[in-house]
């Protein structure tokens, strides 16, 4: 059994960390916590449905269907997020710190809403591209969707690390996620850089929307949002504005469900009091987070 | 407007206005807005309750909506045991803040957004917990409660009574919050909210007066809680989502972080349109409510990001 | 300046979206229209809206009737709202609703107050109607049900299991729900009276996708259960069948669940994976009725929108409103008082059955018929 729990934990983690690093992308430069995120993640799902519904020639079949469909994908949400970037934080950013979150909140409940409106009121049936074998691996069985998964999310997390890492622009969100007023002295176009932000955050939360759908075979308008409060609850245990810290945070939070769901007795129930008891004890004893630095106030 | 804000009998008006307004309902044939009255009075109370915490203090708190549902539950749990209403109220306060003391003293320390998912957290904790300790609770079958109907000599219905009664609590709580406002302990809330290192080296005992913003903040919530199970008869894990503690915080900061007219306003806005258009929006638009509640919500946040009625204070601030 | 020029566009579009108020017979549905529960209160405005449309068009009374929806989000607090929106309307004369038993309790009280007649088509927790019983109960008797109480399925379901497919050992889940606890402590009662064993027990959230962990433990279970029975609704049925299968739980391990369940939907959630499993539903095999057959073509040729396809609780919904039609017609007309003594007193044959109430208000159709999932022509046969 502790293979196959370490299995669910892997995937359950990979999409969690995925959403979380959208999260702390954002906060890191803008120390915003993007509440629409979840509702951005639950587009990117939607998106890739209308996609293999629009065009299931192209997109409804096979591996190059399928990365086809998680590029558009992600691009839209990426994209779908600058917009929101745009016209509803842009304006209050200067403003207050708390305004653009009730902005934000407005937006999320205005994605729901519409796409329970205008595409569906109930769960519609995720398309699946490839078709999927169970493999044994010492003894647990292990579904080649779940390789993939696994395999996609590492990918992503590996090209974002070379992105934030290894380029010019990385480099110029990293001085912005630092401190962005020295980065705008520094001639670094500081707006530019944070719709940029957003459109990484928003392309990997696409990302993880579709790799949820694909992991649950059913999409739904209100798919977002538990996912979204759990996967912003493990960014920030791995501390928030941290990269690592969310990847870490992100399996960290996937093990501690299995664990709770697969290991104790009716835990299950308790699953959720147990995940959020251990991150008050985590956080009581590193209040940063796990990875997340103390940042010297200058007085 | 504004004058009309400074104006000191401008409160004692709006109090009786709204005492009175349950006999004008009758008239008007808008008994449901006596019920919708009620409702937002609640919510006024829950605000004017995370005022203190959000608001002067600045913590970031999103769970709030746990120490509702605490009032609420021993509210009900006391009064199936057989102890009168009104002491069954007092308990609840007592329980809420007792519950929110223990947890100050554990997470006050975290600092901003660290604070808000452990607050969240605990919201979360306590709705889950509530709903699996059938033992106490009765789980997802939820609890029921005897009528206690103090106010029969003014009314029978008991949507006006609950009515009055919540509006004489929020009016107590709007004199408690002015009082408390004006005094030392508002000045160092607000001292610590502005700048917190600046406070503490002004020989503000930063800790205990958080921990007092934090503390005060439930007694509101637990009464508000108890109200409301005594209101409705019944209590469920249902009405304490974390959805509702959003909902407050989005009150206080719509409303005007610190300001008390404010997070009056906030309240009645964001409580009062849901149920407005519900009954005013034809039967194809009522799909839509809640579409147009999250516009409105962006737009009022564009345009008067200070909050609606922002304190003196904020407004000198952010419009500088 | 821009705050006054919002609120006057607001109330512009405020205007224009009002509807006219004419004199017109209303049936209340009150169900979460929208919020985490909107599918299912979608699905029993629309059966309540065709059995409307039907009754208008056969001319069955002499004035408009009309299914007039009011949204509750399945928040107790918004469903006495719409309780008190709904009494306060002279036109409606009776209410079918409300879908979440935590949003029938709290609002039968107000509509005892007016008195207007509650016929629920979903809410199954006992204290719907036991609550009448109470001291603290004022007003008449008004609460009713066409869905009948937890303890029928989960205890046929627990025959079914022992007897029929000969199981010993079996693993509870629930969604902590009023329905889904109640129907699983049922199943749990009458199991181990039969000499059967709960090897474990433990709870879903209603939301919740991913049960791969708990099925894990099931699976390795070192008690090894022959099957799970789970009470809660489609979805996460549906979750737990596609995720059973990915972990290699198949046949003989058997699932069971109940009318929650029993929705083409499933399908879309499970797809294949659903094939096979066991679901019990309220009323005589649809087979042997052809009143039901004949309701799931109308709602397939009436209702073609995307998400538009029939619920678990849609023909309660239709039904509710066939015996209040009943109801108005013994009565003499809208009449709210005489149609809450005519429902009383129904004896009503139609999609479910036969439905008549006892004394508390539930009804007595209280026939479990067990069906068996196929996922090919996503239908339900009816199984011994």
């Amino acid at each position: 059994m502790l293979i196959q729990q370490i299995v669910n934990g892997l995937t359950l983690g990979a999409i969690y960390s995925l959403i979380a690093l959208g999260y702390t992308l954002v906060y890191g430069i803008l120390t915003m916590i993007n509440f629409a995120h979840s509702e951005v993640l639950m587009l990117g799902a939607f998106m890739a449905l209308g996609l293999a519904a629009l065009l299931p020639a192209v997109f409804g079949t096979g591996l190059v269907g399928l990365a086809g469909m998680f590029i558009l994908s992600m691009a839209g949400a990426g994209l779908i997020n600058v917009i929101i970037e745009r016209l509803a934080y842009r304006p209050l950013r200067h403003i207050s710190r708390l305004a653009p979150l009730i902005s934000a909140i407005g937006v999320s409940i205005i994605l729901q809403n519409g796409v329970f409106l205008w595409v569906s009121t109930q769960s519609l049936r995720f398309p699946e591209p490839v078709v999927i074998d169970q493999v044994q691996v010492f003894g647990a069985t292990v579904s080649t969707l779940q390789i993939i998964i696994l395999a996609a999310a590492l990918i992503l997390m590996g090209l974002l690390h070379f992105f934030v890492e290894h380029t010019k622009l990385g480099k110029a969100m990293r001085a912005c996620s630092d401190d962005i007023q020295t980065a705008g002295l520094m001639g670094i176009n500081s707006d530019y850089i944070i719709a940029l932000t957003f459109f990484v955050g928003g392309a990997l939360g696409g990302a993880a929307g579709v790799l949820y759908g694909m992991n649950y075979g059913s999409i739904k308008y209100n798919l977002g949002f538990l996912p979204g409060a759990k996967a912003f609850t493990a960014a920030v245990l791995g501390g928030i504005g941290n990269i690592r810290g969310a990847v870490l945070g992100g399996f960290i939070l996937g093990f501690l469900e299995v664990l709770a769901s697969g290991y104790i007795p009716n835990g299950a129930q308790w699953r959720d009091v147990i995940a959020f008891t251990v991150l008050i004890i985590v956080l009581l004893v590193r209040p940063s987070g796990l990875l997340g630095e103390k940042i010297a106030e200058k007085v | 407007m504004k004058a009309l804000l400074r104006w000191r009998w401008t409160p004692w008006v709006a109090l009786a206005l709204a005492a009175a307004f349950p006999m004008f309902a009758s008239v008007l044939d808008a008994q449901y807005l006596v019920r919708v009255g009620g409702i937002i009075g609640l919510f006024m109370l829950l605000g004017l309750g995370l005022n203190f915490t959000l608001g002067y203090a600045g913590l970031f708190d999103l769970g709030f909506i746990a120490f509702y549902a605490i009032g609420a539950y021993t509210t009900a749990i006391a009064m199936r045991a057989g102890v009168p209403a009104p002491l069954a109220l007092g308990i609840s306060v007592i329980v809420a803040v007792a519950f929110r003391a223990l947890l100050g003293l554990t997470i006050l320390r975290l600092r901003g957004d660290y604070l808000a998912v452990v607050t969240m957290g605990f919201g979360e904790i306590a709705r889950l917990t509530i709903n699996n300790l059938d033992s106490l609770t009765n789980g997802p079958k939820g609890l029921q409660l005897a009528p206690w109907r103090p106010l029969s000599f003014v009314s029978a219905d008991p949507n006006t009574q609950y009515y009055l009664l919540i509006l004489g609590a929020v009016a107590l709580g709007c004199i408690a919050s002015n009082r408390l406002e004006d005094s030392r302990v508002g000045r160092a809330w607000i001292a610590i909210r502005e700048d917190e290192i600046a406070a503490r080296l002004s020989g503000i005992p930063v800790r205990h007066y958080k921990l007092l913003a934090f503390t005060l903040s439930a007694a509101f919530a637990g009464l508000a809680g108890g109200l409301f199970a005594q209101w409705e008869q019944f209590v469920t894990p249902e009405s304490f989502v974390f959805w509702e503690s959003i909902l407050v915080v989005s009150i206080v900061v719509l409303g005007g972080m610190g300001s008390i007219p404010g997070v009056l306003v906030g309240a009645l806005v964001l409580v009062g349109f849901p149920p407005i258009m519900q009954w005013k929006l034809s039967s194809e638009w009522i799909n839509y409510r809640y579409f147009f509640f999250g516009l409105i919500l962006v737009l009022v946040t564009l345009f008067r990001p200070q909050g609606i009625l922002p304190s003196s204070r904020r407004e000198a601030e952010l419009t500088s | 300046m821009t705050l006054r020029k919002a609120f006057a566009v607001a109330a512009v579009v405020l205007a224009a979206s009002c509807g006219p108020k004419e004199k017109t017979v209303k049936i209340a549905v009150a169900v979460p229209l929208t919020g985490d529960m909107g599918t299912e209160g979608q699905g029993l405005r629309r059966a309540v809206e065709m059995a409307v449309e039907e009754a208008n068009a056969a001319k069955r009374f002499p004035y408009k009737l009309v299914a007039a929806p009011y949204d509750d989000r399945a928040d107790p607090k918004e469903a006495v709202n719409v309780a008190n929106l709904i009494i306060s309307d002279p036109n409606v004369v009776a209410v079918v609703g409300h879908y979440n038993s935590g949003c029938a309790i709290p609002a039968a009280k107000v509509y005892a107050r007016a008195p207007v007649a509650m016929i629920s088509p979903a809410a199954t927790n006992p204290e719907v109607t036991a609550q009448q019983d109470s001291t603290d109960w004022s007003g008449p008797r008004i609460v009713f049900r066409v869905v009948p109480t937890d303890d029928v399925q989960g205890s046929y379901a627990a025959q079914f299991a022992f007897k029929s497919l000969g199981k010993r050992r079996m693993t509870l889940l629930h969604d902590k729900t009023p329905y889904g606890q109640g129907l699983g402590e049922q199943f749990k009662k009458t199991f181990i009276g039969l000499g059967g064993k709960i090897v474990s027990e433990d709870g879903v959230s209603v939301g919740d996708k991913d049960f791969k962990a708990l099925l894990t433990k099931v699976r390795s279970d070192a008690s090894k259960p022959e099957g799970i029975y789970f009470g809660g609704l489609y979805t996460e049925a549906g979750l737990l069948l596609k995720q059973m299968r990915e972990l290699g739980l198949k046949e003989p391990f058997a699932f069971i669940s109940g009318d929650g369940s029993k929705t083409p939907s499933i399908f879309d959630v499970a797809g294949d994976a659903a094939d096979g499993a066991y679901l019990s539903i309220v009323g005589v095999p649809v087979e042997e009725l052809p009143s039901a057959k004949t309701f799931v073509e109308d709602y397939k040729k009436r209702w073609t929108g995307s998400g538009e396809e029939l619920k678990p609780f849609d023909h309660f919904g239709y039904e509710a409103a066939q015996v209040i039609f009943a109801a108005i017609e013994r009565a003499g007309g809208p009449d709210r008082t005489k149609v809450i003594e005519e429902i009383r007193k129904t004896d009503y044959t139609g999609v479910l059955g036969r439905t008549t109430f006892d004394a508390k208000g539930d009804t007595l159709n209280k026939i479990v018929t067990m069906t068996r999932a196929r996922a090919k022509d996503r239908a339900f046969p009816s199984v011994k």
